[in-house]
């Protein structure tokens, strides 16, 4: 009955799956918000989520047993918000260059976040 | 049934009872979770404990929610006891010990609130086992039980369960289950008051019986779920004239507290009460699809729909429960659901905070029915006796959700998912699974067969309706309204559309225009072939009488594509091949091609390759971006198929540009189509089937054969000329090149030709 939802920041949460409604708003109990960055992965613990529906991109049953056997590694939280920072900060600056290339031959690509998301 | 209903209006009119919006809610706090939680008048309750002593019997209203405030009356386990009473009638009663008992029994000590609570939860749940285990308790249970209970269960049962509900002019208060504030399956937290929530159980589980609506064995721990709460409170105030084989289910609750243990306390009336009362008919109750989802209606979160039906259910007359509940049609109007099943009983919550409600519900919640719990962690312990006390969640949230809610919200979904046409609606759905099911039927694992079944989602089809629209006709009104919607749309913009003149065009936009004029026939030629496509599906499915029509339709059809694709050219005979290069210039253009030309007659097709053939390098250079032409070599094969000899030759004579003016030093063409994967593929393969009609066909005309023959020595002369670094790799070769070449060229040659082309097997 462990659900993991993932939302459309991006986000990924593992709880409980209590309750939901027509427009798939859950409510997540004993939650867990689950951060990887590349083979690590880092959990937080995050108490009752109430999430609403058009947020949430997929959710799906957590199989108890494959849930041990993974190949990611855990780590503590603080390092794999390090690892996440770390990421975010590459991340911005390719973003950064590539836009300014773009700049440069006169495009200009909007980006995501501004589109709305569609 | 309306599913936006009544939760959100009462919750609305809830709000401004409920102030606190703690982020800490005390959940022992017995005024917002236990009985207090609920809403009553507490003048009116109060005024019924004065009376506890005095009227043993008297009817009394209650307007609103049965129930008390705890603090008013101080007692809350005794104005529990009130309900109880209320719930039960006198005559009903087996045992007059038990009546007796509750009348003179002692108000239990208001400073137990919190933990009677639990206690008798406690209780209710482990009583609730052995119920839920058989629907109808048998009769000795009774009379072992009540042997042992009676004297005290009586007392105070009586006084409180007659204030608690009033008496139905019209019949007996039958089958209310005694209200615990504290679910009986609480364990207990304190030795206090032992006896007095037993006595809650004993009369009550006459009725019991009927009220199998609740069904929230008493939660487990120290929360009540607000649902059990709401429940109990429903099942046991609206007094509702049971059947008198309601009585058995005296015997449950009493064996329930035999079995539970003497530890119930009896919750603290106030607001609790109703709950304890339903819990306790849940425990009596077989395991009857939960009201609650009526509670829940479908909102997660928003108990108000126990309240609102509790209300309703005070003024209604109470209605004869049906012996078997059906299952609730699901959550829809809180009073519509109540209606049919009055036996719902609930605290009034609509003033309280969802959040509160919910917590009240939660609790109430805990226990959930056996066959109900879907989550199953853990969550429910229906149904064994000696683990009541153990029950010890493992999960206590789960089952938060009633099966009832469950089935609700995926009856929405399911019911977006019907369409009168699914094949129109999801198309890709229904080809996949079409496709899925064929794998599966060739596979003929039949043992399989249902496994995999089981996974597919079925997409309902509903009939198609039809509607006329009818424009909206008030009465009344002279003459026509104008009124605009979706049918009848009133025209908002003029929109004029102004031509430019040529003269204004540019050039480049003759061109973009161009290009969109052949755009657009792409799409609409598209359309044509995917309705072609569609005709087979369709005309499986229609009638008989029906048939000639469609295929007229489609042949139809395929005309109009075919002269998409080539151009319309009035009175001329296509002399251009210039549509159709754009067409083909454009990728989508290539495939659309490739899907048509299967349906084409062989002249078209013909026609079509032919085309190809003959501009083949300009469409070369087009497509090295896009690498698609390969796509038409698998229905241009299929054409190939079909042609005669003469068309071969020609088309040979397209592809290899031969033969040349002697002008020209270089074959460009020919290059051009052997440096290309597809132009080499298509020369195989039309190689290939000239190849096979000469040795096959021994009527072909002479001079067909002559040209064929010309045409072929010409183009081994050039295959030998070709640099082999400069050949293409093409996607396969035909097996009978070899036989072909070998008639027009000698050994050497042969020899050259075969390894230059990879002829032979083994080389590649």
């Amino acid at each position: 009955e462990k659900h993991l939802v993932l939302l459309r920041d991006g986000r990924t949460l593992i709880g409980y799956l209590r309750s939901i409604d027509q427009f798939a708003n859950l409510v997540l109990h004993q939650t867990v918000e689950r951060i990887h960055v590349g083979k690590k992965y880092g959990d937080i613990p995050r108490g009752i989520f109430v999430v609403r529906g058009e947020n949430v991109v997929l959710l799906g049953e957590i199989d108890l047993e494959k849930e041990s056997d993974t190949p990611l590694q855990q780590v503590s939280i603080e390092e794999i918000l390090e690892e996440q920072r770390v990421e975010q900060q590459a991340k911005q600056e390719s973003e950064k260059l590539k836009v300014q290339a773009l700049k440069e031959r006169g495009l200009s690509v909007p980006r995501a976040d501004t589109l709305d998301e569609y | 049934q309306s599913l936006e209903d009544c939760p959100l209006d009462e919750d609305e009119d809830a709000f401004p009872a409920l102030g606190e919006e703690d982020e800490d809610i005390d959940q022992f706090n017995d005024d917002t979770f236990g009985a207090g939680a609920v809403d009553d008048d507490w003048q009116e309750a109060h005024e019924r404990l004065a009376e506890l002593e005095d009227k043993a019997g008297s009817s009394r209203e209650p307007d609103g929610p049965v129930g008390n405030d705890g603090d008013v009356l101080g007692d809350p386990e005794d104005a529990l006891a009130e309900r109880l009473t209320r719930l039960v009638i006198d005559s009903e009663l087996e045992d007059p010990a038990i009546m007796q008992a509750v009348h003179t029994r002692d108000p239990p000590q208001p400073g137990g609130l919190n933990s009677s609570i639990w206690d008798s939860s406690a209780v209710l749940r482990r009583i609730r086992g052995p119920l839920l285990a058989q629907e109808m308790p048998s009769v000795s249970v009774l009379d072992y039980v009540l042997p042992q209970r009676p004297p005290q269960a009586r007392d105070e049962e009586r006084d409180p369960s007659e204030r608690a509900l009033p008496r139905r002019s019209s019949s007996p208060i039958i089958g209310s289950p005694p209200v615990r504030a504290i679910p009986i399956g609480t364990p207990p937290k304190q030795a206090a008051i032992p006896n007095f929530n037993q006595q809650i159980l004993c009369p009550k589980p006459v009725h019991i019986r009927a009220t199998m609506q609740q069904r929230y064995p008493a939660p487990y721990g120290e929360r009540m779920s607000p649902n059990q709460l709401c429940n109990v409170p429903n099942s046991s105030l609206l007094g509702h004239p049971f059947p008198h084989s309601v009585s058995p289910v005296l015997t449950h609750l009493q064996r329930a507290q035999l079995l539970g243990g003497a530890q119930v306390k009896l919750l603290p009336a106030g607001r609790m009460s109703p709950s304890q009362f339903a819990r306790v008919s849940g425990l009596v109750g077989s395991p009857l699809p939960s009201v609650n989802p009526k509670l829940l209606q479908g909102r997660v979160g928003q108990m108000m729909s126990p309240a609102g039906g509790f209300r309703a259910f005070f003024g209604a007359p109470p209605a004869p429960p049906p012996s078997q509940l059906p299952h609730p049609p699901g959550p829809g109007s809180h009073l519509q659901n109540l209606r049919p099943q009055p036996q719902m009983f609930r605290p009034d919550t609509t003033h309280l905070h969802p959040q509160h409600r919910r917590l009240l519900h939660q609790r109430q919640q805990q226990n959930r029915n056996q066959h109900r719990s879907l989550n199953g962690s853990g969550g429910d312990r229906g149904g064994h006796r000696s683990s009541h006390q153990e029950q010890i969640r493992k999960d206590p949230y789960a089952n938060l959700m009633l099966q009832r809610e469950k089935d609700w919200v995926s009856k929405i979904q399911m019911m977006q998912l019907q369409s009168t046409d699914p094949y129109l609606d999801d198309y890709y759905y229904q080809n996949y699974f079409q496709k899925l099911e064929k794998l599966a039927a060739a596979e003929e694992v039949h043992g399989d067969g249902p496994k995999k079944e089981r996974t597919k989602l079925i997409t309902p089809q509903v009939a198609k309706l039809e509607h006329t629209y009818k424009p909206v006709q008030f009465e009344g009104s002279l003459g026509k309204l104008t009124v605009s919607s979706v049918n009848n749309p009133r025209k908002m913009i003029d929109a004029v559309v102004t031509s430019r003149s040529e003269d204004d065009e540019t050039k480049e936009k003759q061109v973009r225009d161009k290009r969109r004029q052949t755009l657009v026939t792409i799409e609409k030629t598209y359309s044509l072939l995917l309705d072609v496509e569609d005709y087979e599906r369709r005309y499986l499915l229609s009638l008989e009488g029906e048939r000639p029509a469609l295929m007229g339709e489609r042949k139809q059809k395929i005309c109009d594509m075919y002269d998409n694709l080539r151009g319309k050219a009035a009175g001329q005979d296509r002399p251009s091949d210039d549509h159709f290069m754009q067409i083909m210039c454009i990728r989508k253009g290539k495939r659309l091609v490739a899907r048509i030309l299967p349906f084409l007659a062989p002249e078209q097709a013909a026609d079509v390759l032919m085309a190809t053939a003959r501009n083949l390098p300009f469409l070369i250079k087009k497509d090295a971006q896009d690498e698609v032409l390969p796509c038409l070599l698998r229905p241009f094969s299929h054409v190939l198929y079909h042609l005669p000899l003469g068309t071969v030759t020609s088309l040979v004579q397209q592809l290899t540009n031969l033969p040349q003016s002697a002008a020209a030093p270089t074959n460009l063409h020919l290059t051009a189509v052997l440096q290309n994967k597809f132009g080499l593929s298509l020369l195989y393969l039309v190689l290939s089937r000239g190849e096979e009609l000469q040795s096959s066909d021994t009527n072909t005309e002479l001079m067909q054969d002559n040209q064929w023959t010309e045409l072929m020595l010409m183009a081994t002369r050039e295959l030998l000329r070709i640099p082999q670094g400069a050949l293409a790799k093409p996607v396969s070769i035909p097996s009978n090149l070899i036989s072909l070449f070998s008639r027009y060229v000698d050994q050497q040659k042969l020899n050259l030709l075969e390894t230059k082309l990879h002829l032979v097997q083994g080389i590649r």
